[in-house]
């Protein structure tokens, strides 16, 4: 690796969306404190720096384990190892709750159902049946329609 | 359902909600980290995405109490670099802070040779 490289500002195509950590970091201040932006910008570099470090430790525990794909586990084997164990119980929480939301998601199965489980025909009929009920409160609110013709559509 | 008793307290601290920082730009902060890095599992960046809240957290905090102890009510990048020389876990980042406070440039630190 080129020496330049390792200066924070010259290798950034990916760093951390600074709307996000701006959040981030004024919600840990008093409400009238100000963050000039070369101190934002500071605190962004050094997060970006936080994940290339705390990366090179999980891939170096994920060696040493002998896997070939970096999972969570190595990933808090490096906070502790590398200083940051305070961060474990947290971390370890918001990546449980994540699995959890994300288990529930999936067995929700789309947007119909409330708990019930509606089949795709069960689905379709309700549907019918939606469009049907409309269809008469328009018939009943509207004056009666010049032909008699019972299909006649309704211009909406 | 989501439980907000337990989990909340935990995961927000109490504030507006969690944060998740996007994942896919983690995973390419991590994948550029070294020249050998491994595939990384889909999870992974999760956990990075609360280690980093919690790490500009505490750098943020840091850099506060030194801006308090200085009398200021604005943060400042002097503060950021005075919080990482006061922290021995912050070692890794007193060149990224020099670096940012003088223009001489000092000789880069081998990541590898990092002692922990």
């Amino acid at each position: 690796m080129e020496p330049m490289d390792i200066v924070g500002k010259s290798k950034e195509d990916a760093s951390l969306p600074k709307a996000t950590m701006t959040k981030i970091i004024k919600e840990m201040l008093p409400p009238d404190v100000r963050v000039a932006r070369d101190a934002q910008d500071l605190l962004i570099e050094c997060c970006v720096e936080f994940i290339n470090l705390v990366s090179s430790e999980s891939n170096d525990v994920c060696s040493r384990e002998e896997k070939r794909t970096i999972a969570p586990e190595h990933v808090l084997k490096a906070l502790e190892v590398l200083g940051f164990g305070e961060y474990i119980e947290d971390v370890y929480a918001a990546y449980e709750q994540h699995k959890l939301e994300t288990m529930q998601d999936s067995l929700k199965g789309g947007k119909w159902s409330n708990g019930a489980e509606m089949t795709e025909e069960e689905a379709l009929a309700e549907q019918q049946r939606m469009f049907a009920e409309a269809r008469a409160r328009m018939n009943g609110g509207v004056a009666p329609p010049k032909q008699p013709d019972p299909d006649q559509t309704i211009e909406s | 359902m989501r439980q907000a008793g337990i989990y909340s307290g935990v995961v927000s601290g109490g504030r507006s909600g969690p944060h998740l920082l996007p994942l896919a730009r983690i995973k390419k902060i991590m994948k550029k980290s070294g020249d050998d890095v491994k595939m990384v599992s889909g999870e992974a960046p999760i956990v990075f995405s609360k280690a980093c809240e919690l790490f500009i957290e505490e750098l943020t905090q840091r850099s506060w109490t030194v801006a308090m102890q200085r009398k200021k009510k604005t943060l400042h990048k002097e503060d950021v670099a005075s919080a990482v020389l006061a922290t021995d876990i912050l070692d890794f980042l007193v060149n990224l802070v020099s670096d940012s406070n003088n223009p001489l440039d000092l000789a880069p630190v081998e990541r590898e040779t990092l002692v922990s």
